[in-house]
């Protein structure tokens, strides 16, 4: 069962309720700030691919969807389109970012063909362990 | 349309702009308008990080957009970062290495005449 099952509208002002619902995931599960920190981040840029660049802009109904899975020290998240499928994505605003970005915030991560080969998921995996220096400040 | 705000202020003929929260694809282009803005003015700029709580590559793309614009006018720009390593938004300017390519200070007086100077680099 998810820890966290979010579907909304493809739409930029959703990205932060996706970030903030990750964000308190997080907390929940004792991630460090810094972790936590990342995993935003990550989480984000994936969001904004799936909002500036899965769909065309005439798609009615277009979904943002992200799955979250704790196992052990890990956690699994899953940002998934029902879009245009992979090599459409070019990174957050053109500048080609968001990809080099996950894959520089995450332990493992994964891009492909969405269940059913509809759309596509990037499948990102984040240690509790993984903070750059851990802070047990609990600074926010 | 932002929900955070994003203020435009003037300091010694130099435009401030402070960006407080956290800023994402939703915000970005209201903070667009504003560096353009001020660039259009031919102002030189100052953009304040320091009470900013997250940004993500949408919000890098419009500083770099305002870099290079600021470059093309011979306009000073620089960033207020604070300086903790690690911190949220100076996270990301780490981790894809774009520390260097702007003109960083830590305090609004110390960017404030930078810019002046027409410091963009």
């Amino acid at each position: 069962m998810s820890e966290l099952h979010l579907v909304l509208p493809a739409a930029p002002e959703n990205v932060v309720v996706a970030r903030q619902a990750i964000t308190g995931l997080c907390e929940g599960l004792g991630f460090p700030s810094r972790a936590t920190d990342d995993v935003r981040l990550a989480v984000t840029e994936a969001c904004t691919n799936v909002v500036v660049h899965a769909y065309a802009a005439d798609t009615a109904a277009a979904q943002l969807e992200v799955e979250a899975n704790a196992v052990d020290q890990d956690l699994h998240i899953t940002v998934r389109d029902q879009g245009r499928g992979m090599g459409v994505f070019t990174g957050a605003a053109g500048l080609g970012l968001g990809l080099p970005l996950i894959a520089a915030l995450t332990r493992a991560v994964e891009m492909r063909a969405g269940p059913g080969g509809v759309g596509t998921e990037i499948a990102m995996t984040f240690s509790k362990d993984d903070a750059d220096g851990d802070d047990a400040d609990g600074r926010a | 349309m932002s929900a955070e705000p994003i203020i435009l202020d003037r300091r010694d003929g130099v435009a401030v702009v402070r960006v407080h929260g956290e800023h994402d694809v939703f915000t970005a282009p209201a903070l667009r308008e504003q560096v353009h803005a001020a660039i259009e003015q031919s102002a030189p700029l100052v953009i304040d990080l320091s009470g900013a709580t997250f940004i993500d590559s949408s919000v890098l793309a419009v500083l770099l957009g305002g870099l290079r614009r600021a470059r093309e006018a011979d306009l000073g720009y620089t960033l207020i970062l604070p300086g903790d390593e690690g911190a949220p938004v100076r996270r990301i300017f780490e981790v894809t290495g774009l520390v260097p390519v702007f003109a960083i200070q830590a305090t609004e007086p110390e960017a404030v005449a930078a810019a002046s100077a027409g410091v963009n680099a």
